[in-house]
């Protein structure tokens, strides 16, 4: 079974998962506020950013720090324990299958979500921004190339999280620790992009990323800015280092059991 | 009876452990903070209960509210996984004395974690500042109001993973609900009566009679949410 075939079937394991409308009312919730505070986004002269770029990364900005790092929580949660009821894990892990493509399939459901999570995020951000432009009489929508760009950036940087949250809930059966352990890693990551070494903590790379570009729209504040040497290798063997021990330890549990 | 039976079933799932771990790390937050930046705080004049918690008291609740989050999806959970509740319902026991066993244990824990983080707040205050006189009845007080104020966020936590079969669901519920408390302004009084968000405000700095009333409301949402569940068992049975 090739592995595009394999996603497919585990993306159709959580249709009736009811997983999108959480997603979808974590990201309603986060603009609401956003909507009905709009006029504060003409009052950041001292930080020198516009408003439609401040209206923009704002949003961002709560989703990155707690929203979007718990949803892939509890993504991992879903991904897990849908095949623990009635043990279904054990008929997969029976197959001819590598189980090793299929951890990897599970992780590119993962993958899935958080991209789904922040292209309802975005979509949300167009509402609210057309809203907003009729109530405050400003335009506050931005152009989809710069949009896209961001997203993008945001995607990329959350994938050594999602691999490290994917590693937490393999590696860890009992789900009150591996739930546990993946929120309480994400409160101190305010702390951490303060630091110098918040590169060697992957729950910290979204909320800096986004960050990082609201330094760079804003003329008057110094945020610290990503530095891609010690940065991108770091990540790159958090990621594969993830991977390769979520990818051994796959099902390990279930056949000693 | 119904609470030792809930406390024998958590024997090997890892939810004790995991609510002293939490406590513990929750209590880190002020020793961490003194320990790296104290010249910030120790300079400062006033109490010092009050200069620690609203230096802490953010991260803290938030760390408390999460475990509780997590600590309730795993209380039904266990039910829920392996049809378990099924056998429960068939015992001559009543389906809401459950939820009471699960509610007094998760009040029980909350009441350790926050045991623990008095205690880090006590030694913060003797290691970096001095302990005046009246210190262990304000601390006493201060996380007294924090107990109460927790009330609610337990007891609708445990009615969502109650209501939700599936696991990601109600800790899904809960992360949004965590999530829109910390969105809400906290000077808005209606607003921070959201039983997620009441256990972020604390005694030090809110006048007594503001704090008298924070309390009332916790009591009335405990109250309305215990009969809420009540319904809830109610209504579910005539549908099932």
């Amino acid at each position: 079974m090739n592995f595009l075939s394999l996603v497919g079937m585990e993306f159709k394991k959580i249709k009736r998962s009811k997983i999108f409308f959480i997603l979808l009312a974590a990201t309603v919730i986060l603009w609401m506020p956003s909507i009905l505070n709009a006029h504060i986004n003409f009052e950041m002269q001292a930080e020198g950013i516009s408003p439609e770029n401040n209206f923009f990364i704002q949003g961002f900005m709560g989703m990155a720090w707690f929203m979007f790092p718990a949803s892939m929580v509890v993504g991992t949660v879903l991904i897990s324990q849908t095949e623990r009821t009635n043990k279904g894990i054990l008929k997969m892990l029976a197959l001819p299958i590598s189980t090793a493509k299929l951890c990897l399939a599970k992780f590119a459901v993962l993958l899935g979500l958080a991209a789904t999570q922040i292209f309802m995020m975005t979509g949300m951000y167009y509402i609210s921004a057309v809203v907003c432009s009729k109530t405050q009489a400003y335009s506050f929508i931005l152009p989809p190339l710069f949009v896209g760009k961001e997203i993008f950036l945001l995607f990329l940087a959350a994938i050594p999280m999602i691999a490290f949250f994917w590693m937490l809930s393999v590696c860890i059966p009992t789900p009150v620790f591996s739930i546990g352990v993946g929120l309480a890693s994400i409160v101190p990551s305010v702390l951490v992009i303060n630091t110098k070494i918040w590169f060697a903590y992957p729950m910290s790379y979204p909320f800096f990323v986004i960050t990082s570009e609201y330094g760079k729209l804003a003329a008057n504040l110094n945020t610290a800015q990503v530095e891609l040497i010690p940065w991108i290798p770091v990540a790159v063997v958090i990621t594969i280092l993830c991977l390769a021990v979520s990818c051994i330890r796959f099902g390990q549990a279930e056949r000693r059991s | 009876m119904s609470v030792f039976l809930e406390c024998k079933k958590m024997k090997r799932t890892g939810f004790l452990p995991a609510f002293i771990g939490g406590g513990i790390l929750a209590a880190a937050v002020p020793v961490i903070n003194m320990a790296v930046r104290s010249e910030m705080y120790q300079t400062k004049q006033g109490n010092p209960i009050q200069i620690l918690l609203s230096a802490n008291w953010q991260m803290m609740a938030m760390l408390n509210v999460l475990l509780v989050v997590t600590g309730a999806c795993l209380l039904y959970h266990i039910e829920y996984a392996d049809n378990a509740m099924q056998k429960m319902k068939s015992l001559p026991v009543r389906e809401s004395s459950v939820f009471t066993g699960k509610v007094i244990l998760t009040i029980f824990m909350s009441f350790l974690v926050l045991a623990i983080e008095a205690g880090a707040i006590a030694f913060c205050s003797y290691h970096w500042f001095e302990i005046g006189n009246g210190f262990f009845s304000g601390l006493c007080k201060n996380f007294g109001y924090a107990f109460l104020l927790m009330l609610p966020c337990v007891i609708l936590s445990i009615l969502i993973s109650e209501a939700c079969r599936n696991m990601w669901i109600s800790l899904g519920i809960g992360v949004v609900c965590v999530f829109t408390a910390t969105m809400l302004p906290t000077n808005n009084f209606a607003l921070s009566l959201f039983p997620f968000a009441t256990p972020f405000q604390m005694l030090a700095g809110t006048d007594m009679a503001q704090a008298v009333r924070y309390i009332y409301a916790a009591a009335v949402e405990f109250f309305a949410f215990g009969l809420a569940e009540l319904l809830f068992i109610k209504v579910r049975r005539s549908f099932e």
